[in-house]
């Protein structure tokens, strides 16, 4: 058992959460859960823990990451409780848990150093701009130079740490002896959820929303691809172009009707949206778009009397890989896949 | 038109109606009750038994409905609607009541029961929650209060065959609906409350699958006056082994806008649940609760007695009901008790659906206001030392028109209101 912590409520409130308190413990939420099963029951168990503020209960778990927020269990809950939103919460929450440098908590928890932070970040990209006297060669040269150094170093100076944390917490801290059997036979899990996120398939009415997001994560990767690995805007090859053309359309019509589904409130999953969502969907709606008019000014031969649209682009995408990447919404993309991973290692050794 | 002014008018026949109506007229004052269904009697008439003491309903209400009825200072209005009150100088009411036509003339029918059995057309009975079927010319129910016959116009095909059989010829189609205006000293608001419609929640299937009922068709299938000879599930008509109760349907559940506790759905379903181990002595019963609310006289007594017969308690809320190709349903639910989520199959499934306030009565008042309280019932102004008081001098409350409440309640809630009721008789006399 962990230590009681009434405050835990208040904590947890930056994070997005509503007034969890109000439950009654009758267990709708779990029963209507589509994605709940007899080994893992939730969400009242988790609405429960944050009620007593069990933080080491919530830490070593692994269902906030499996809840994939149908809004049912919020629709239905008797006292407006919002569980489906708090699983929300908690999954932010653990994000600054795993998170070793603690920057992902004051991100989460405050809305003005996510404006400081992307404020400094563009007075530096335009005063370097400035130093190398607005060369538009030097400066997109150096731009994609930054890109293969920010993704390797992000990865393994903040993500990775994290996820061995994630591990930590949720795997090895209870001493449990795992084979390296169970870790290798469940690797299959891990790539299919990462890839296909396949589990959203199981909430009822969510198939188009599944399609949207795989459209989505499949845009995104293959545009980082193209742009960092095939250097999509010095690209002379027909096909390169067009393909990113392509992929980065996608990811801007899908993140546009992402932010335009979450300023309607159509949908219970999109009724209420934290600024650490409205940054993620909007600079990815930025990236795309950014990156598809910075190519088109290329092709048309305009780009030189507009440095200033690929120096927006420029801003957008260190924002993105400095704070929203390692910090933000983005490593839901990780820790979902990981916990649906360490899950099944957890079942195989259990066998 | 007969008399026009009468000391005090009661709205709804019902337990509490029926008590305030005739403590008044005890006390030599002439009273109106006005029913807007074919017989007085309300719910309580319908039940089978009552919590805790599990004496027989339909034989202590109808003592006291037939005082009533047979009193020289209560006249009755059956299948008659209150349209409006207004004030009628500085303490009076004028009342209008439209009487819907009966088709047949109540002091000549003897309730023989020939033009039900003439009659062709079937149509649902109503008074059995639809489970059986009843005559176009049919008498309510057997312990009905006036039990005489009545011609439901709606389904009738007029083709005349009760009006052959009839021995005192009382079968009449010239009736015609009738206006009545009514000078009175005080009005008492006895309009009960209404059933939650399952049908808001479509998770419970309610209407979808045929094995779902509600407590009150368990409730006629339990009663003395029951629609079959024992407790059959409607799918198929097969005597249920597995029995289950969800609690706090509609009730205490914020997602259908009820936030209310009912206080008589815990209670119901665990006398019911008692009841059924006396009929099906074979059956499991369920009851599936949030809470278990045992909170009056004798009745937290009245649950360990249903534990002590076997029934199974389990806590957690039905999530959701699928049905299964042979009519059984699957049950989902959080085993609260134990954190897991657990599937359970039953032949059958009661959803003890809760009390909802019915609003009938702030249609009455046009041009006086009747407040009402956030659940939608009448407002009692000042609820602990005037408990009958509403937010007009003059109209008082008796019973569940003012919030949920169980039968000794409704009835002490009627003695209050007919006391304030008398007093201000005199008082503006």
């Amino acid at each position: 058992m962990g230590t009681l912590n009434a405050k835990f409520g208040k904590k947890l409130a930056k994070y997005g959460t509503f007034d969890f308190s109000a439950c009654y413990n009758c267990g709708n939420c779990t029963a209507v859960c589509s994605l709940t099963d007899q080994e893992e029951s939730f969400p009242r168990n988790m609405v429960r823990y944050s009620v007593l503020g069990l933080e080491d209960e919530i830490k070593s778990s692994l269902k906030p990451w499996l809840c994939y927020y149908c809004g049912d269990c919020s629709a239905y809950c008797p006292q407006e409780a919002f569980p489906g939103e708090l699983m929300m919460s908690l999954r932010r929450w653990l994000t600054s848990r795993y998170d070793w440098t603690r920057l992902a908590g004051l991100f989460y928890r405050s809305v003005i150093w996510n404006i400081i932070a992307f404020l400094l970040i563009a007075a530096g990209v335009i005063t370097y701009a400035f130093h190398v006297n607005f060369s538009l060669e030097h400066v997109m040269h150096v731009g994609h130079l930054f890109e293969i150094v920010a993704i390797a170093a992000v990865f393994a100076i903040i993500l990775m740490p994290n996820i061995v944390r994630m591990w930590w917490f949720t795997i090895a801290k209870s001493g449990e002896k795992i084979p390296v059997k169970a870790y290798l036979i469940s690797l299959r899990e891990l790539f299919l959820h990462m890839f296909t996120q396949k589990r959203t398939l199981d909430c009822e009415k969510h198939t188009f929303r599944w399609l949207e997001h795989l459209i989505l994560v499949i845009g995104y990767l293959t545009l980082l691809f193209t742009t960092v690995f095939l250097d999509w805007f010095s690209a002379r090859n027909k096909i390169v172009i067009v393909f990113g053309y392509i992929v980065s359309g996608l990811v801007f019509i899908v993140t546009f009707h992402f932010v335009f589904n979450r300023i309607i409130k159509s949908k219970e999953v999109s009724r209420f949206s934290h600024h650490s969502d409205w940054f993620f969907v909007i600079w990815l709606f930025f990236m795309g778009i950014t990156a598809f008019v910075v190519r088109l000014y290329i092709d048309i031969n305009i780009i030189e009397d507009n440095l200033w649209l690929y120096l927006v682009h420029l801003i957008i995408l260190v924002q993105w890989a400095v704070i929203i990447v390692p910090f933000g919404k983005w490593t839901h993309f990780l820790y979902r896949s990981f916990a649906m991973y360490f899950k099944k290692v957890l079942t195989s050794a259990n066998q | 038109m007969g008399k026009v002014t009468y000391d005090a008018i009661v709205v709804g026949g019902g337990i509490a109606g029926c008590e305030a109506a005739l403590n008044i007229a005890n006390n030599d004052f002439n009273v109106l009750l006005i029913e807007k269904d074919l017989s007085v009697g309300g719910k309580m008439i319908l039940l089978s038994k009552v919590f805790p003491t599990l004496d027989c309903s339909a034989c202590i209400t109808t003592p006291k409905i037939s005082e009533m009825a047979r009193h020289p200072n209560i006249t009755i209005f059956t299948g008659s609607e209150l349209q409006k009150v207004s004030k009628y100088g500085d303490n009076l009411f004028e009342v209008s009541i439209v009487k819907n036509p009966r088709y047949v003339n109540i002091e000549d029918c003897t309730g023989c029961q020939l033009c039900e059995q003439a009659c062709p057309v079937t149509v649902p009975d109503q008074y059995q929650l639809d489970m059986v079927g009843r005559k176009a010319a049919y008498i309510p129910f057997s312990i009905a209060n006036p039990r005489v016959a009545a011609i439901d116009i709606d389904n009738c095909t007029l083709c005349g065959a009760c009006e052959k059989v009839c021995p005192t010829k009382c079968i009449d189609f010239t009736q015609e609906k009738e206006e009545w205006i009514i000078h009175v000293k005080t009005v008492i608001l006895a309009t009960g409350f209404n059933l939650f419609n399952p049908e808001m929640i479509p998770r419970y299937g309610f209407g979808l699958y045929k094995n779902v009922v509600t407590s009150m068709q368990m409730e006629r299938q339990l009663a003395p006056t029951r629609p079959f000879h024992t407790v059959l599930r409607p799918g198929d008509g097969k005597v249920p082994d597995r029995i289950a109760y969800i609690l706090c349907t509609g009730s205490r559940d914020a997602s259908v806008g009820n936030t209310m506790c009912s206080q008589i759905c815990c209670m119901y379903s665990i006398k019911q649940a008692q009841l059924l181990m006396g009929a099906l002595p074979m059956a499991d019963v369920t009851i599936y609760y949030i809470d278990i609310r045992a909170f009056g006289k004798g009745f937290n007594e009245f649950y360990e007695q249903a534990l002590g017969m076997g029934v199974n308690f389990v806590k957690g809320k039905i999530g959701k009901i699928s049905e299964k190709k042979n009519g059984d349903l699957v049950l989902r639910y959080e085993d609260v008790c134990s954190g897991k989520l657990q599937e359970a199959e039953h032949d059958m499934v009661v959803l003890s659906v809760g009390v909802v306030a019915n609003q009938d009565a702030q249609k009455y008042f046009t041009d006086l206001t009747l407040k009402k309280d956030r659940h939608h019932f009448v407002q009692q102004v000042d609820p602990l030392l005037n408990p009958s008081k509403t937010s007009i001098e003059g109209v008082f409350v008796a019973g569940s028109v003012s919030g949920p409440m169980d039968i000794p309640d409704s009835i002490l809630s009627a003695g209050a209101a007919s006391v304030e009721a008398i007093n201000h008789i005199i008082q503006f006399s």
